[in-house]
């Protein structure tokens, strides 16, 4: 039956591709705007010592697998629909595979001819960062990946981080060249999917539910010239309870802040991207005797682009990131917990080339070298508390894509 | 022998006329080469005046309506054209990189429709004479 579904759904897909085809690049429906678009996007890595995305050692990984379906179009001119479906699988870290990507309904009304405001229901992209909404899609990415320490991919924290369950409310107000823009978001996060729960106490394997406050995500920026300047000011702040379901650990509550700066200066030839943010948690009740647990962590990147032609660039990024900004060497956590001092850091540089070798076919390459552990899934890196292990590590990630 | 003369001298004439003539007529579709100009282009005779912050709402995909309130319908050539890129770089004063980025935003969250990309300008113009409240640019 379910053979026969997707059976059926494959060849409707492939129907309305071939029909469409003509149009190449955007399927036009034929109704209203409504238009259709999807993207399917393969990746394989290969890295030394440790694994990212699947078991990337020693000949590699193709678990890297990202395919999309989208629908949008407007029922009235400030009325909008938009529905996207995600396939994804990144070895350990994401085994979530189909998943509801968005889905909303966006009422805006214009003001004045300056001034824009809106409002957004539904399963809402939360907006953070320059590429928290579309990390998934890697025609918006700068390369094969986002930056690490920033976005997190193989930790369960980016599930909460990607989309939520509420209503999102902007504005836009604009003169001459200047913008400003503001969004703000108030939902359910996905803090039961996907490992997430375990990831917020700290605790593997937990079981258990995430409850209590909605959680509260903004952002705030200005551009010149349609952003060929821009900043950026996110944060989210996440209070959950936490209610256990496993025997001999407590209920209790996490409490995370993460804001972030961003900033990008787009010339004809070079891009210029840095952003900047650091996340404290604070735990409680399930800790070790109750008590109240508070960490901040510390994560930045740097990264320039050179576009050689409008269809070929290159990419340089310096990643950095440190579990706890009071022992950036993990030296007392090292002490503390028996794990290696590398498993509290990550410093990674990265080169790369991006390529779209056709009208809406993507190949883009990456090799990276890295030092520490920190920003690795623990189930596709069961060595990771081993002292033997070594701190320095490469990895070569390449991703090929089509688009329609 | 003076006829011979008069024969090749009216020749000559001929000769260097229709080679400036040629010069002269040609040389205006030559200059209107160089000096063309991209240009928004709709049907609507009601609202024909664009400044550039108008146009920027436009083919961002901001603005989704005619100020009487009808849906406004963008078309676009592909990123690659020269037209695209001089229209891009000239009326809006951005890099086409820049509106294939809000562009990709928009289609991968959900938060607006972009330009219907068309594979020529005589398809362009055709979907503008065909589909209400359509606008496009053509090269003048």
């Amino acid at each position: 039956m379910l053979l026969c579904c997707r059976k059926s759904a494959c060849s409707i897909f492939i129907a309305v591709s071939l029909g469409f085809s003509e149009y190449a690049s955007a399927l036009d429906l034929g109704f209203e705007d409504w238009q259709l678009h999807g993207f399917v996007s393969q990746g394989y890595i290969l890295s030394s010592n440790y694994n990212f995305f699947g078991h990337s050692q020693s000949g590699g990984s193709f678990d890297f697998t990202e395919i999309g379906t989208n629908i949008r179009g407007h029922i009235t001119p400030e009325l909008l629909v938009a529905a996207q479906g995600l396939y994804r699988s990144t070895g350990g870290s994401d085994q979530e595979n189909f998943r509801l990507d968005f889905a909303n309904l966006d009422y805006h009304s214009d003001i004045d001819k300056q001034t824009t405001i809106g409002v957004r229901l539904g399963r809402v992209k939360n907006p953070f960062g320059l590429y928290n909404e579309t990390r998934d899609v890697v025609w918006t990415r700068p390369g094969v990946f986002v930056p690490q320490s920033v976005y997190f991919d193989a930790l369960a924290l980016r599930q909460p981080m990607i989309s939520s369950d509420g209503g999102l409310f902007y504005g836009r107000y604009s003169v001459g060249d200047h913008a400003l823009t503001a969004e703000m978001v108030i939902s359910e996060p996905l803090d039961s999917a996907g490992g997430a729960t375990e990831f917020l106490t700290g605790i593997p394997k937990v079981k258990g539910t995430m409850g209590g406050r909605p959680m509260f995500l903004g952002r705030a920026g200005y551009e010149w010239q349609e952003g060929r300047f821009k900043v950026l000011f996110s944060v989210v702040d996440l209070d959950r309870d936490f209610k256990s379901a496993t025997p001999n650990v407590k209920s209790g509550n996490v409490k995370a802040f993460y804001p972030l700066a961003s900033v990008q200066l787009n010339l004809e030839k070079w891009s210029f991207t840095s952003e900047y943010g650091r996340v404290t948690t604070k735990r409680s009740g399930f800790t070790p005797g109750g008590q109240v647990f508070e960490n901040t962590s510390e994560s930045f990147y740097v990264q320039a682009q050179y576009r050689f032609m409008s269809d070929l660039s290159g990419l340089l990024r310096y990643d950095n990131f440190v579990a706890n900004v009071n022992d950036r060497d993990g030296k007392n956590l090292a002490a503390l917990t028996g794990l290696p001092k590398h498993s509290f850091y990550t410093r990674d540089l990265a080169v790369g080339v991006r390529w779209e070798f056709a009208q809406d076919w993507l190949l883009t390459s990456e090799y990276h070298s890295i030092w520490g552990t920190a920003l690795l899934s623990g189930i596709d890196n069961p060595n990771l508390s081993q002292k033997t292990e070594p701190e320095h590590w490469d990895m070569f990630g390449v991703m090929m894509s089509f688009r329609f | 022998m003076q006829s011979y003369f008069r024969i090749f001298g009216i020749y000559l004439a001929v000769t260097a006329w229709t080679l400036i003539g040629s010069v002269l007529i040609s040389s205006p579709t030559l200059a209107l080469a160089d000096d063309s100009t991209i240009v928004p282009f709709s049907l609507n005779k009601q609202y024909n005046k664009f400044t550039r912050e108008d146009l920027r709402e436009i083919f961002f995909g901001r603005r989704t309506q005619w100020p009487d309130g009808s849906p406004l319908r963008v078309y676009v050539l592909p990123d690659q054209n020269s037209v695209h890129i001089r229209f891009t770089k000239e009326i809006l004063g951005i890099y086409p990189y820049q509106l294939r980025s809000a562009w990709d935003r928009m289609i991968y969250s959900g938060t607006g429709v972009p330009p219907v990309v068309v594979d020529s300008i005589e398809q362009m113009k055709m979907n503008i004479q065909q589909v209400p409240g359509a606008i496009g640019y053509i090269e003048k």
